[in-house]
């Protein structure tokens, strides 16, 4: 049955995934998708903590650097992070496509260039910003501790439509996937217009090993079943994020000494404020605003409004028993700020002998002193705000998982070339966050979506 | 309780793990007292194997070592911080280990009887939600874990079968005593909660307090019993015996689960129906779908009980609905249907079944002979009778419905069963202290109502229960004489409380009677020989017999059930109940080597004579022709081999 040749076969539904195989798609090529997690609806995330770490995740959860102070998030589901994250849509500005070039030395990689699929990435899904009137009491506190200190922060423009905040609708409920489909997941957005381009989609299935034989690919895997399979194709996507390729390389002994390299995680840490009134982080639209301050820009930090739900909060504090049970029973009284920094310092993807992932990443002097800055600012916004006490989370999360198939011109220094294809071999291409030359400080959501557009015209060519 | 990857000690350690992170305090349960340790699986079936593999190890090790220890650690891994990475990333994997285990199953709003994930909810002030779109009911359903179903659409079948095609490979790759884990966890949230499942099953039934203790929890934690201990036994592969013409072979029976079995019950027994087949589908290695009687659903309890036994999403799914709704999951074509229930029904979903050629298993109705001879012990007897007959008030398809008694003592035990029978309490009790209680479906009760009218129509004598009204569910004992053929209570399944008395002059007579019934399910004789009793056991066409009781065969587990003639097709229970449960698959092992076989091409003349002198050998018996044998035997071992390789000369 699956002796058939395909155009194009992808590994992961993720952003990247889903927006190529609706390019590819709909230019008329055949195309398989492959993921390893499952394929959920509205109707079946699963909702309770306990599941949703369990089944959205790689690892059962989360999994770890090898210090272990860095707890990596990896999603691992039919739609990838747009399930899971809180669908934050943000162009990467001058700093950020200028590092690249430098970097990379690819001349496309600036803002104007980069205008033209940003603006055809927007049209695949709706944006909006969070009204003003559902800010929660979390918002609050941060816009006020922000004008205190004379910062700057500005209202979040996220991919949703129609979220009924009028009828209560609390959106920390939708990280396990949004049950209205009011976020603009990939699977209420391109995944259906490709499927009903002729996408075949297969989910639960880990591929493990590509190789060429006799001038096709062959993806090699596990399928939900524990059977072995495998699928050919002509041409191949790498689509399965920084972790996902760089392991996927690695494991189908590719020889570019830059695979793994050069991995940014925009290492982020949750700081808890408890008031003495409720401030209900856990409401509305939890997340509503940024700091959108040049000087902390240039000091490489942002600052986020967020929360967590009770198991995530739970594991932030510090303490046992009674302790513990004291910060949970004030868990509404939390107001929760979080600094992400643009860090620095590389880290490396690698495969250990017993063939688990081996993540190296550490904060040097410079991220340490960025966090350190970040983290400060947080207090201060606390302490202008009448904090009884505050609590910094426990440890660091990983969410932005970027770089390992590094872009750029000389392979001696990269993986992935400007046409999006592999130095190594013409017909294996990359376009999602595991080419990020380095961390841009930003969100990268928006920026996979519009590099899945333009790398799509380049496969086409490759192709047609 | 039950995980697959947690045994009793590991489950002992999460438990005191977790009550040194959550002891408890106030409203908020210790971690141990919630139970939630039952739902590790949740978590460490989607780890990195080691990472379950250390967590597995450290679990062993709290279960030996003193809460303050384990205290210690957690408290040390709390500090990770202020070791060098050497120390502190252990620690803080350790920290993350533990901490993530117990509040993820703490803080989770896991669903439970006692409704603990909620109140702990509560207890934290944590209400979050979503609106549901127009046109969404409501969002609750969806968050149990073993998945049920309200009158599933056509399309909705289709997702049925398709979440149970996956969760047959889930269930085939656990082994059997793997299986029994969760079956052992099944009985003892059954025997915790008793009583609050008599108080269902009384509710959607109406049956006496006692009924359901003795017939459907009784029964049921008998049966699991006997699954725990005989399951690993029976369906392990097995080794037969290879004829010496295949020497050198090994023969093997393997005892697999067949796919997906749907088990379609009827409202008498509403628990023991439900509970009974699936419990017995699972341990054989399928997935099930059950759809309960729509008279009574007990809904809820089934998915409740199963889901907290750790039984996971789609292993066994419950679709609530009519006959209609059973149709369209027979049109997805399960790999068996378990059918109990009337004649009539059996019959459709036999047809139906056939448009497919699915197998069934029809545990029909039944019209049971009870046959008391003169040397019986009439006491013990007449309340053997009374029992048998009115048990579940007499809704039950072993139930007694003719009651056969030798002449010479007849006016006796009808005189002593009419006392006896207007001594029966009947009430739906709520302490235990009633014999019966009420019909459970208006339709049941019409059906007696017109029994009994056909029957005084034509003859019959009622001696107990002349002030029934023929409305009430609570039908008293109606004990008849008088009965003629012509009647329909006399042929016809009446499933209510009625005694009907015949006598007969001798064994021959009795046998004669027992046999001129369209039904087979069980019977019962009582007498004081033995031989007699064995001898008329025999020669009663049926699928049960007891001896000097009644109704007994079902009590014992190991025991197959099932009827002959109208009263259906096949055997549950007992090894061979379990086994019919299962794809019997046999397999015969050779080895590899080079050797071409006596009974492959080319066949030629002189392969002809040597087979035939061989067949003659084997066949021929004695000595001798053992010896020839084993000459031909030879010749045309090395003659194929050599001819095979060579090929025809």
């Amino acid at each position: 049955m699956h002796h058939k040749i395909f155009d194009v076969v992808i590994v992961g539904a993720g952003i990247s995934g889903s927006f190529l195989a609706k390019e590819l798609c709909q230019a008329g090529l055949s195309v398989l998708c492959l993921e390893a997690g499952k394929n959920f609806n509205r109707h079946n995330y699963p909702k309770k903590e306990i599941d949703a770490n369990s089944q959205l995740y790689w690892g059962g959860g989360i999994e770890l650097n090898t210090t272990a102070d860095i707890g990596i998030l990896r999603p691992k589901v039919v739609g990838g992070g747009s399930v899971v994250n809180q669908a934050l849509l943000d162009r990467f500005d001058d700093i950020a496509l200028d590092s690249w070039k430098n970097k990379s030395k690819i001349d496309w990689m600036s803002t104007t260039q980069m205008e033209p699929w940003y603006k055809s990435a927007l049209e695949e899904v709706k944006v909006e910003e969070i009204p003003t009137e559902f800010r929660n009491g979390n918002a609050d506190i941060f816009i006020k501790g922000f004008e205190a200190n004379g910062f700057k922060c500005a209202p979040l423009k996220r991919a949703q439509n129609n979220c009924a905040y009028e009828k209560g609708s609390d959106c920390i409920e939708c990280l396990s996937g949004c049950i209205r489909d009011s976020k603009q997941s990939m699977g209420v957005t391109v995944l259906p217009k490709a499927l009903n381009s002729g996408l075949e989609l297969v989910s639960e299935f880990e591929a493990e090993k590509i190789e060429k034989v006799s001038g096709h690919i062959r993806v090699h895997g596990t399928d939900k079943f524990g059977d072995k399979r495998i699928f050919r194709s002509k041409k191949l996507v790498l689509a399965a994020g920084a972790i996902g390729n760089s392991k996927l390389l690695l494991q189908s002994q590719f020889k570019n000494n830059n695979i793994g390299k050069g991995f940014y995680t925009h290492p982020q840490f949750m700081s808890l404020g408890l008031y003495e009134h409720e401030i209900h982080s856990e409401k509305g639209p939890f997340q509503a605003m940024k700091s959108d301050d040049p000087d902390f820009r240039v000091r490489s930090f942002k600052l986020e409004n967020v929360f967590g739900p009770p198991v995530a909060v739970g594991m932030l504090l510090p303490g046992i028993a009674s302790k513990h049970l004291s910060y949970m029973k004030r868990i509404t009284h939390m107001a929760c700020v979080e600094v992400a920094i643009r860090d620095q310092n590389p880290g490396t993807i690698s495969l250990a002998r017993n063939g688990r992932l081996k993540i190296v990443k550490t904060l040097d002097e410079r991220d340490q002193t960025t966090f350190n800055n970040g983290l400060s600012a947080i207090h201060d916004i606390f302490n202008s705000t009448g904090v009884k006490e505050i609590v910094d989370g426990n440890f660091k999360i990983g969410l932005h998982l970027m770089g390992g198939l590094a872009i750029g011109k000389d392979s001696n220094s990269s993986v992935v070339n400007e046409n999006f294809s592999l130095h190594e071999d013409p017909d294996i291409f990359a376009a999602d966050s595991s080419i990020f030359p380095d961390a841009p400080g930003i969100n990268p959501s928006l920026t996979i979506m519009a590099l899945a557009k333009k790398a799509a015209s380049s496969i086409k060519e490759s192709i047609l | 309780m039950t995980s697959k990857y947690f045994g009793h000690l590991q489950t002992r350690g999460l438990n005191k793990l977790g009550d040194v992170i959550i002891p408890g305090e106030g409203i908020f349960p210790s971690f141990s007292s919630t139970g939630f340790a039952s739902q590790v699986d949740r978590m460490l079936d989607y780890m990195y194997e080691d990472d379950r593999e250390g967590l597995t190890l450290l679990m062993t090790l709290f279960a030996f070592m003193p809460s303050f220890f384990i205290r210690w650690i957690v408290l040390l891994s709390e500090k990770n911080a202020i070791f060098p990475d050497l120390i502190g990333a252990p620690l803080r994997m350790i920290q993350l280990g533990l901490k993530g285990l117990i509040l993820t199953l703490y803080y989770s709003n896991i669903e439970d009887s006692q409704k603990l994930g909620r109140k702990i909810m509560e207890g934290i002030k944590w209400q979050t939600g979503v609106a549901p779109l127009e046109g969404d009911v409501t969002n609750v359903e969806r968050s149990k874990c073993t998945t049920s179903w309200k009158n599933p659409s056509s399309e909705e079948t289709v997702t049925v079968f398709e979440r149970s095609k996956a969760a047959e490979r889930e269930i085939s790759s656990l082994t059997v005593s793997q299986r029994l884990k969760y079956i052992t966890a099944l009985k003892k949230l059954i025997l915790d909660e008793k009583e609050k499942i008599v108080d269902l099953i009384q509710k959607d039934t109406g049956k006496g307090r006692s009924d359901a203790l003795f017939s459907e929890i009784f029964g049921i934690l008998d049966h699991l019993t006997f699954l725990e201990k005989e399951s690993i036994k029976a369906l392990k592969d097995e080794t037969v015996k290879t004829p010496i013409a295949l020497m050198g072979k090994k023969s093997q029976l393997f005892y697999e689960g067949l796919g997906t079995i749907l088990i379609i019950s009827p409202w008498n027994y509403p628990f023991y129906q439900a509970i009974v087949p699936l419990t017995v589908s699972f341990v054989a290695g399928n997935a099930t779908i059950y759809k309960p009687s729509e008279f009574t659903p007990l809904e809820g309890l089934v998915e409740d009980l199963l889901f907290r036994a750790g039984f996971k999403e789609d292993w066994v799914q419950i679709v609530y609905g009519d006959g209609k709704t059973g149709a369209s999951l027979i049109d997805q074509r399960p790999d068996k249907i378990f059918f109990t229930g009337s004649v009539a029904t059996g019959k459709k979903i036999m047809a139906k079944a056939s448009e497919q050629l699915i197998p069934v298993e029809l545990e029909l109705g039944g019209k049971d002979p009870l046959i008391v001879f003169e040397d019986a012990n009439i006491d013990r007897a007449v309340a053997g009778a009374l029992w048998g007959s009115l048990t579940n008030t007499g809704q039950s398809c072993t139930s007694v419905e003719r009651v056969y008694v030798q002449e010479s003592v007849f006016e006796k035990f009808k005189a002593k069963m009419v006392e006896k029978a207007k001594t029966i309490k009947q009430e739906i009790d709520k302490d235990g202290d009633s014999d019966i209680g009420s019909m459970t479906t208006e339709s049941q009760v019409k059906i007696v109502k017109s029994h009994l009218d056909d029957a005084l129509s034509k003859g019959a004598v009622l001696l107990t229960g002349n002030d029934w009204n023929g409305s009430d569910k609570m039908i008293p004992p109606l004990v008849f004489e008088n009965i003629n053929s012509q009647m329909k209570i006399c042929k016809e399944e009446t499933f209510g409380p009625i005694l009907p008395l015949y006598s007969f002059i001798d064994e021959q007579d009795a046998i004669h009677m027992a046999n001129d019934s369209e039904f087979g399910l069980s019977a019962s004789v009582w007498t004081a020989d033995k031989s007699r009793a064995i001898r008329v056991s025999r020669k009663i066409k049926t699928g049960n017999v007891s001896i000097n009781n009644v109704m007994l065969t079902e009590g014992n587990p190991y025991l197959p059930f099932g009827g002959v003639k109208n009263s259906g097709i096949g055997r549950y229970k007992g090894v061979h109940g379990l086994r019919s449960f299962c794809n019997m698959k046999s397999i015969l092992i050779d080895g590899n080597s080079g050797k071409i076989e006596a009974n492959w091409f080319p066949y030629t003349k002189r392969k002809y004579e040597l087979f035939s002198g061989m067949t003659e050998g084997l066949f021929g018996g004695g000595i001798l022709n053992f010896i020839k044998f084993l000459i031909y035997g030879l010749k045309l071992e090395s003659y194929s081999d050599k001819v095979g390789k060579k090929g025809r000369v």
